[in-house]
């Protein structure tokens, strides 16, 4: 079973075709980014991009993504200035994260709707990153991060 | 002969007294949840060593939890030595490297660490002056002549040096009190480094889980494997002593044996449903006086009272993004090396030796960045089921649990009722003052305390209960009591501990008696407020005029509420909240804080830890709540519990108030202030004080 994964090709054990994505994103393949947080796709912790849209991929399998294009937070800033993506530019300089387990969801998430909708107001924003929890409560500096994300990939434009 | 409660307190010298500020002798009777003293310079004497590179590691007595004190030591130690901040670096507490410590709860790292840790940094500077370094230099022969010494100082060089550190002095600084970006920032938003204890991997490991019984009360009383035994990667069931655990070498395999395995189970869940009307504090007062507190503290029937109010909160999660998690491995010693989220990593080492039956010195726990704690990795759980079931299966093992055990498995905030009776003089000063209460326990937990030291314990009042009881506001005559009641469902510390119910439930009441007199909210405080706290008013003050409050005007669809606290008599918030009503509830739109916890080391992360507080403010008041069914928490999965999100969260403006104190902590401060100051907010609106947590529409008040 192949698919893409951060710009690579890879292949997944038969084995595991049934496993959930980010057991095997994280076991098999050892990333970081992806996190566990529900496995019911409630809080958003394990976000990772598949064909350019945001997934959850506690409630993908691996067999979901055969053939797929996957990009995970490791793979988000590949081409970027320093390996960082300008939402991860801007989550550095809104200094978002404290306890920092939910970011990959909240960086993943804000990226893919940037890309899919790089005007999207407020009230977008807040559609879809109210999706994402945050334990810690770093709501507010998520909100100033998206917002200047969007600044810096329209100058970017 | 019987021997009364109180020659028994008298004999182990405890007393009761609410009002009395419990002092080291409170812990004489070593609750399973240890005690442990402040730290002495011998143990800071552990905390620096210097690495072959030239870098100072700072061998972290407290861990990383989000609050920010890595980065926060980072700048002292950088502050006394002259180092560049990038050449201090921190790592996670572990077993093997730093003296034990008292676990990193109490939002104290900075008031009982941080000036020591300053004292041990500025006496290494004077020995590496001696050594030819200066302001990071490297010294003649090069550092690896320094490299990995843990005797660079001892507790004398402090005791001579220390006390030329600056850090906590008046007068210019170079790093302490500026912003700098936390620890681990790139880490967290790239994943390029691990970082969590899902992110330790080591070669064979295999994964695990407990079975267990779904209901409080029961146990299992047998297993049927067959149906996973052919499960490729399955590694089998494994028993030690009462636990029972899975084991599969993929997390895959593990789902599936999971689902794959029939457990049957035996027993009587609690007949008790309703966790909240087990505290019921009316049910306690009919039978007499609270069992701690004031010697008078039954409420007095038949007097006149200008409020009496009745006041209900629920239990609630902590709901941490990242679940327990530890990964064991055993040496072919036997020596065991664990990793893990936790709050305390001694804890857990003396926890794993006693069930382990090893000496602490054949185990090493290694402490990894926490992803959220809250109170709730205080006691070690997952740590001993990694620890057992890799020694059981001869190979590490990561166990992780599940979001559900998570909500059913863990000890969560108690369940606390209130009454508050109160009657005001004819000078406006309070004549009366009654708060009585009962809740569930925190620092008694019964998830770390067994039934004996539980029936021990019974004497004395739990002082995680009574935190933050203590009115601020004077009162000729004032009785505060309270009483504990064991639960089915363990209970324990969570943010702010009994601090935030009970300053609730002060600056409900307070709100309240001032409404009913058409009284100015904020006036009344400020005549109310006993002198002793100067620092309380300064901060009421500094928030009205931040909020503008003599301005703001509450009607049916908008409401501003004030409140304010203190955290543990060492720190201070107040809050204004802007509410407005909307057709789906009340919606928060703007929250203004002052907040005092001393002489600041990093602005930015103090504000990260009031925007924090703030937002468990908002869950607190609107949110959340954690009930009790079919013998088990109802509670499963984020689907069914409530928390703040994105858009819950308004604009915050923040203002750090610092007058030269002393540290204190600002991880459990605002929450104190916040709820209070949302719900009266609510009021202000709908004219009825917010009796119960959290406000619902139908809710009667």
């Amino acid at each position: 079973m192949r698919f893409h994964l951060n710009g690579h090709d890879a292949a997944i054990p038969e084995t595991m075709g049934d496993d959930r994505l980010l057991w095997v994103l994280r076991d098999h393949f050892g990333l970081n980014g992806p996190k566990y947080g529900c496995g019911a796709g409630h809080c958003g912790a394990c976000t990772v991009h598949v064909d350019g849209v945001a997934e959850r991929a506690c409630s993908l399998t691996a067999r979901d993504i055969s053939g797929r294009r996957v990009t995970t937070l490791e793979g988000l800033g590949a081409s970027a200035p320093e390996g960082l993506h300008p939402v991860q530019q801007a989550w550095i300089a809104a200094r978002v994260p404290q306890c920092g387990y939910c970011q990959n969801g909240q960086v993943m998430t804000a990226a893919a709707l940037l890309a899919a909708d790089p005007t999207a107001g407020p009230e977008d924003i807040a559609a879809v990153m109210n999706e994402v929890l945050c334990r810690c409560g770093t709501q507010v500096r998520i909100r100033q991060a998206v917002l200047e994300a969007q600044r810096r990939l329209q100058e970017g434009a | 002969m019987t021997l009364s409660r109180r020659t028994f307190l008298q004999a182990l010298g405890w007393t009761t007294g609410l009002l009395v500020v419990a002092g080291a002798g409170a812990y004489a009777f070593r609750p399973v949840l240890p005690y442990r003293g402040a730290p002495s310079r011998h143990d800071a004497a552990a905390w620096l060593r210097l690495s072959g590179e030239g870098l100072i590691e700072v061998l972290m007595p407290r861990a990383e939890l989000g609050q920010g004190i890595a980065i926060s030591f980072r700048q002292i130690v950088a502050e006394e030595t002259g180092f560049a901040l990038e050449r201090v670096v921190a790592v996670q507490p572990r077993t093997d490297l730093v003296p034990p410590a008292r676990a990193t709860v109490g939002s104290d790292s900075l008031k009982d660490f941080g000036p020591l840790l300053a004292e041990a940094a500025v006496a290494l500077a004077i020995v590496l002056q001696r050594r030819g370094s200066t302001g990071g230099a490297e010294p003649p022969g090069g550092w690896a002549t320094l490299a990995g010494s843990s005797t660079l100082i001892d507790a004398d060089d402090i005791a001579r040096d220390g006390s030329n550190a600056r850090s906590f002095a008046r007068g210019e600084k170079r790093i302490v009190g500026t912003v700098q970006p936390v620890d681990a920032v790139r880490a967290m938003i790239t994943g390029e480094s691990p970082l969590y204890a899902d992110d330790v991997r080591l070669p064979d490991m295999a994964f695990g889980a407990a079975l267990r019984a779904p209901r409080l009360g029961e146990v299992i009383a047998g297993v049927d494997e067959s149906a996973a035994r052919g499960l490729r990667h399955y590694l089998g069931l494994f028993r030690v002593g009462e636990r029972l655990f899975v084991a599969a070498e993929t997390r895959g395999a593990l789902e599936r044996a999971l689902a794959a395995i029939k457990v049957s189970f035996t027993g009587a869940p609690p007949v008790e449903t309703d966790m909240l009307a087990m505290v019921d504090i009316d049910r306690g007062l009919a039978d007499g006086a609270p069992e701690h507190g004031d010697s008078d503290a039954r409420l007095a029937a038949g007097a006149s009272f200008d409020l009496d109010l009745r006041l209900d909160v629920p239990m609630a999660a902590h709901a941490c993004m990242e679940p327990r998690t530890a990964v064991a491995q055993f040496s072919e010693r036997g020596d065991l090396t664990l990793w893990t989220g936790t709050q305390d990593v001694s804890f857990v080492r003396a926890t794993l030796a006693r069930e382990l039956g090893l000496g602490e010195g054949a185990i090493t726990v290694i402490g990894c960045r926490v992803g959220g704690a809250f109170g709730g990795k205080t006691i070690p759980t997952v740590e001993i089921e990694a620890a057992l079931l890799a020694r059981a299966l001869k190979r590490p093992v990561k166990v992780q649990w599940s979001r559900g055990d998570e909500f059913r498995e863990t000890f969560h905030r108690p369940p606390s009722s209130h009454r508050i009776r109160a009657r005001v003089g004819p000078d406006g000063t309070l004549d009366v003052w009654h708060h009585a209460f009962r809740s569930g326990h925190v620092i008694f937990t019964s998830a770390a305390m067994g039934p004996a030291l539980q029936a021990a314990t019974s004497f004395i009042g739990d002082p995680g209960v009574r935190r933050g009881a203590a009115s601020p506001y004077r009162a000729r005559q004032a009785r505060v009591g309270f009483e504990d009641v064991r639960l089915p469902v363990a209970t324990g510390p969570w943010r702010g501990l009994g601090a935030a119910p009970n300053v609730w439930a002060i600056e409900t009441a307070i709100d309240e008696l001032a409404r009913r007199r058409g009284e100015d909210p904020l006036a009344f405080r400020r005549r109310l407020i006993d002198p002793r706290w100067p620092r309380l008013a300064r901060v009421l003050d500094r928030v009205a005029s931040l909020a503008d409050w003599p301005n703001r005007r509450s009607h049916a669809g908008r409401g501003y509420g004030i409140a304010c606290g203190i955290y543990k008599e060492m720190s201070y918030a107040a809050v204004v909240a802007e509410v407005s009503r909307e057709d789906a509830g009340m919606r928060i739109t703007r929250l203004w804080c002052a907040h005092d916890c001393g002489l600041i080391v990093n602005p930015d992360q103090v504000r990260a830890q009031i925007e924090g507080n703030l937002v468990w403010s908002i869950g607190m008041a609107l949110f959340e709540e954690l009930t009790f069914a079919d013998g088990h928490v109802a509670q499963a999965n984020f689907g069914d519990y409530a928390l703040p999100r994105f858009s819950d969260a308004p604009d915050m403006v923040i203002d750090l108030v610092e007058e030269g104190e002393m540290p204190s902590g600002a991880g459990e401060t605002a929450i104190v202030a916040g709820t209070p100051a949302i719900t009266n907010a609510i009021a202000a609106m709908t004219g009825k004080p917010v009796t119960r947590l959290p406000w619902r529409a139908g809710h009667a008040g």
